[in-house]
């Protein structure tokens, strides 16, 4: 018998009260008023007799109902009657099988099948298995079946994936399967290669206490392997034509001696270049490949070196997107001047990763054809055409970007719309002897970033005239100038943003453009404004791959061909990249050129094939305690209530000694021991 | 020897009278009722002093010599009018305030001293009270009017504290000079050597003394049978105790103190009246007659 408030027996120290009652206190409780003990100090008296329990029977029936009140209150309860019987009983085997890439090395999944075909050929009729295969996740491939054929079926099917391991999650999925068991005659057996980058977050992890952990280790006789790591690509435009270079970095461990690979890059599925490399027994090399051609749009290809034991790491792959430039529809109006946008265009023009291209069209003749290729659109000093409609609200809320340029001619603007979230109250005129400055910057704003630093740059650009601007609901103040009034205004729209820009980007407004701080801020507004982000050439696998909010009704293509429809909802689509190779992705039907392509390749860190001392590894593995870890059979709630019901017979054999002490008190003899009546010292005749 | 109605006399019904005046005068009244009306007081022609003419004074007692020489009225007084002072000497420590029969001894001995001063009065002598407490005594001396002063006293006066009786007397010895009639009211819970020395101090200054030892019907018989603590009452000193175990040699002690007490005390010279609180007060009352006629204290 065990107590769920084991803390509460402490309170059986209250059995010393009766005792001390008996053998103390009794004769102090309402002491006798005598007017003198002069005669009765002189008779001899035995005090041990005065302290000898007068009346054992009532003594300890108070005792006992003092003590079964204790123990009731300390809530006993019987643990599981049929732990004997279950030891006796069938096994249940939780077979954990690492599936991880280091896995598929030539020596060790084929050893790696051979132990698990092992261990469920040992098991008995009656016995139950459960097999989980794990690399970064646990999935439970067989669920609890003493079906052993079965099991050995579903093993044959299992095949290595281009995922990375974690221990963890293999430990806890097998501690919720030993919870579901029903049974205290557990094992668990780990097949794992016992890679050392697999243990990261297995420290803490907690067990039930008594459950037995079997690693069996299948790694390879030497860790020694090669792989390619990374992989860079640098685009460049020309001229004389439009190139691409790569360079791969490969890794060596463990090598016996230095050895010779060859590398191929593969541009499009087309060989794009080969080298032959001398690798050292450890450590990393670059390999360099010659710049060729840049292929028209999207660029796809792997880098591959000799196979070798674990060929899953011998191959990177890698997706360029098709252009990463951002184009900057600039819309100006009808009766712009010459070489008015000059220094705009000429200041984004410059630079590279990404190129800014700008389109520049009149207001007149812009139309909202012309947004599908923008990723941002710049309003000079004009008003939305009229011709872009209700689509240009709706393509920035899908995730484009407005920049309004205010200036003398919308100077007096006083419609507030979506996309232009400011009205104009006419333009402020500054004098030369004091002109308008840029006063409160939010440098935190990742619009300002390249000023954190330099904010005297933007503080040194002077301002003749300016728009009296005014915020609309839901916009924010950027920037502001000396005299309040916003200079820059950002607000969100969907996934998209608008801007609105109060200081003059032209000459005639002011100094901006020959100052330094003009083209980088122009380059940050056009990324920012147009929501670029530098796509990664490829993604680890087990990521989940957000799709653009624009593809709708999307459609995957995994690398080994499979289709996926990504459930779609407010937050988009994703998908996870569990397979190593590219992911594409279309519009409703598997057809023509993806839409998008990402490439997948296994976590680098599955490469490394040093093992780890399996104690090591289970170092970090906290035991439960007994009762939270219990390994039995979890009792459904009759089960528990009949475990822990004894209080209520204590209660009940409690009310009973109780009763029967206040019959035992109120009869007989001690009903009629009383003492003689003493006149109340009160009474008094006055 | 007469017999007082009993109705006036039992302590029972004395107990519900509130006023201590009433109360004596009841028990005097009652007494004396049952009396032959003799010349019990007493006589004397001794002159005592003189007091300025009081309207309703008898003329006869006009000194007309002192008329003559200070031309104004003054009466004569004569120990006659005062024949004896009387001093009740009350026990007032905690161990008086005991009772098992319907009154507590404080209480039988306050009604046993009121009514003497009462009685004491009717008789024409001086009355006083002293209350005796942890070896010190409270005076009221005797005087024909401190009659209710001396009740007031009785009547506001608690039984608390220790007791130090032998003390209490030589103090009393000290201080009451004049020779007259001292009525100790006590339990007497006493080294009866001691006190009986104490009594002795007292009759060596030719004061009269009648001890009253007041006794509780509880703490004679000793009836207690359930085991418990027994607590002194002015010492606050504690003995559990089982009494039926012990009841019989308590008697014997208690028997022998009494009688001790008796024969030490009246080898004094002193008059030892042992009264039980159950029984009623004329016992104490002719006690204290015979000793005021036999005492023949006229001066």
């Amino acid at each position: 018998m065990s107590f769920l408030l084991p803390a509460m027996l402490g309170a059986l120290a209250a059995l010393a009260i009766p005792i001390l009652v008996h053998l103390r206190f009794r004769e102090k409780d309402t002491p006798f008023r005598f007017p003198s003990l002069m005669f009765l100090e002189r008779i001899p008296i035995r005090t041990a007799q005065r302290r000898r329990l007068m009346d054992w029977p009532l003594f300890l029936l108070r005792a006992a109902a003092l003590a079964l009140l204790v123990l009731a209150f300390a809530r006993p309860y019987l643990p599981q009657r049929d732990t004997d019987a279950a030891v006796e009983g069938a096994r249940a085997v939780v077979l954990l099988l690492d599936r991880s890439l280091s896995m598929s090395h030539r020596e060790v999944w084929p050893a790696a099948l051979d132990s698990a075909r092992g261990i469920i050929d040992g098991t008995s009729d009656g016995d139950r298995i459960v097999l989980v295969a794990f690399d970064d996740a646990a999935e439970v491939v067989v669920p609890w079946t003493t079906d052993r054929s079965a099991v050995r079926a579903a093993l044959d099917d299992l095949v290595p994936a281009a995922r990375g391991t974690r221990f963890g999650s293999a430990l806890r999925a097998a501690r919720q399967l030993v919870a579901d068991a029903g049974t205290t005659r557990l094992e668990v057996a780990v097949i794992t290669d016992l890679q050392r980058t697999g243990v990261a977050g297995i420290a803490g992890l907690e067990m039930p206490a008594g459950l037995a952990i079997r690693p069996i280790d299948v790694s390879a006789a030497s860790p020694a392997n090669v792989a390619v790591s990374s992989v860079e690509l640098r685009r460049s435009a020309g001229p004389p034509r439009a190139t691409v270079a790569a360079q791969a970095r490969l890794v060596a461990r463990a090598l016996p001696e230095r050895r010779r690979v060859r590398a191929t890059l593969t541009l499009n599925g087309r060989p794009a270049g080969t080298r032959d490399i001398d690798l050292p027994t450890e450590g990393e090399l670059v390999v360099a490949f010659d710049a060729v051609a840049a292929p028209a749009g999207r660029i796809t290809g792997m880098v591959t070196i000799d196979t070798d034991a674990l060929p899953g790491d011998d191959t990177l792959h890698f997706a360029l997107p098709r252009d990463d430039a951002v184009t900057v529809l600039l819309v100006t109006p009808t009766d712009a001047a010459a070489n008015e946008t000059l220094f705009f265009e000429r200041a984004l023009a410059i630079g590279e990763a990404p190129t800014i291209r700008v389109l520049p069209v009149s207001a007149a003749r812009a139309s909202a054809a012309q947004l599908a290729d923008a990723g941002l659109v710049v309003l000079w000093d004009v008003a939305e055409p009229a011709a872009l409609g209700p689509a240009l609200q709706d393509w920035v809320r899908a995730g484009g970007g407005v920049v309004s340029v205010i200036g003398a001619r919308q100077g007096a603007r006083a419609a507030v719309s979506p996309v232009v979230p400011a009205q104009s109250g006419g333009m402020i005129e500054r004098t030369a002897a004091l002109p308008g400055t840029l006063g409160e910057v939010t440098l935190d704003h990742p619009l300002f970033a390249p000023f954190r630093d330099a904010s005297a740059a933007l503080s040194a650009v002077r301002f003749g005239r300016y728009p009296r601007l005014e915020v609309a609901d839901g916009a924010s103040v950027l920037a502001r100038f000396d005299d309040g009034l916003p200079a820059v205004i950002e607000s969100r729209l969907g996934l998209g943003r608008a801007l609105v820009i109060g200081a003059p980007l032209d000459p005639r407004g002011g100094d901006f453009p020959l100052q330094p701080a003009y083209l980088p801020f122009l380059r940050r507004l056009a990324l920012h404004a147009s929501g670029h982000a530098g796509a990664p050439l490829w993604r680890p696998s087990g990521e989940s791959w957000a799709l653009r909010a624009t593809l709708r009704d999307p459609v995957v293509a995994a690398p080994d061909g499979s289709l996926e429809r990504p459930a779609t909802d407010s937050a988009g689509s994703a998908i996870v990249l569990r397979k190593s190779g590219l992911y594409s992705a279309y519009q409703s039907r598997v057809t023509g050129e993806p839409l998008d392509v990402v490439a997948v390749n296994a976590p680098s860190n599955e490469s490394d094939l040093t093992p780890v001392d399996p104690r090591e590894m289970l170092l970090g593995i906290r035991e439960l305690s007994a009762d939270a870890g219990s390994i039995a059979t979890a009792p459904s709630a009759q089960e528990l209530e009949a475990r822990q019901g004894t209080w209520r017979w204590l209660l009940a054999l409690v009310a009973l000694l109780v009763l029967g002490e206040t019959l035992l008190s109120t009869r007989g003899w001690r009903a009629t021991a009383r003492r003689s009546a003493v006149i109340p010292s009160d009474r008094s005749v006055v | 020897m007469p017999t007082a109605p009993a109705a006036f006399l039992d302590p029972q019904l004395l107990a519900r009278i509130g006023d201590l005046a009433l109360l004596a005068r009841t028990v005097v009244d009652g007494f004396m009722a049952g009396l032959h009306r003799s010349a019990r007081k007493g006589l004397s022609i001794d002159f005592a002093e003189h007091r300025q003419y009081q309207p309703g004074d008898d003329l006869r007692r006009i000194d007309w010599r002192a008329y003559a020489r200070t031309d104004r009225f003054y009466v004569k007084e004569y120990e006659a009018d005062t024949n004896a002072g009387l001093l009740i000497a009350l026990d007032v420590s905690g161990s008086m305030d005991f009772g098992t029969a319907p009154l507590t001894k404080y209480v039988y001995a306050r009604m046993l001293g009121a009514s003497l001063a009462w009685l004491s009065q009717r008789q024409g002598d001086r009355v006083g009270l002293a209350l005796l407490r942890g070896g010190t005594a409270e005076v009221i001396p005797p005087s024909t009017r401190h009659l209710q002063l001396m009740l007031h006293t009785l009547g506001r006066t608690q039984a608390a504290g220790a007791s130090a009786l032998p003390a209490a007397l030589d103090r009393l010895a000290q201080v009451a000079q004049r020779a007259g009639i001292v009525v100790v009211i006590s339990d007497c819970y006493e080294d009866p050597t001691a006190l009986a020395r104490a009594v002795g101090s007292l009759r060596a200054r030719r004061h009269d003394v009648i001890v009253f030892h007041v006794i509780d019907p509880g703490e004679r018989d000793f009836p207690f049978t359930n085991a418990t603590t027994f607590e002194d009452a002015e010492s606050g000193d504690r003995l559990p105790l089982r009494p039926e175990a012990l009841a019989e040699r308590y008697r014997a002690l208690h028997a022998a103190h009494c009688a001790e007490l008796r024969s030490r005390i009246l080898a004094t010279g002193a008059d030892f009246v042992p009264v039980v609180t159950d029984r009623p007060l004329d016992v104490a009352l002719y006690a204290f007659l015979d000793r005021r006629l036999a005492t023949g204290r006229v001066r």
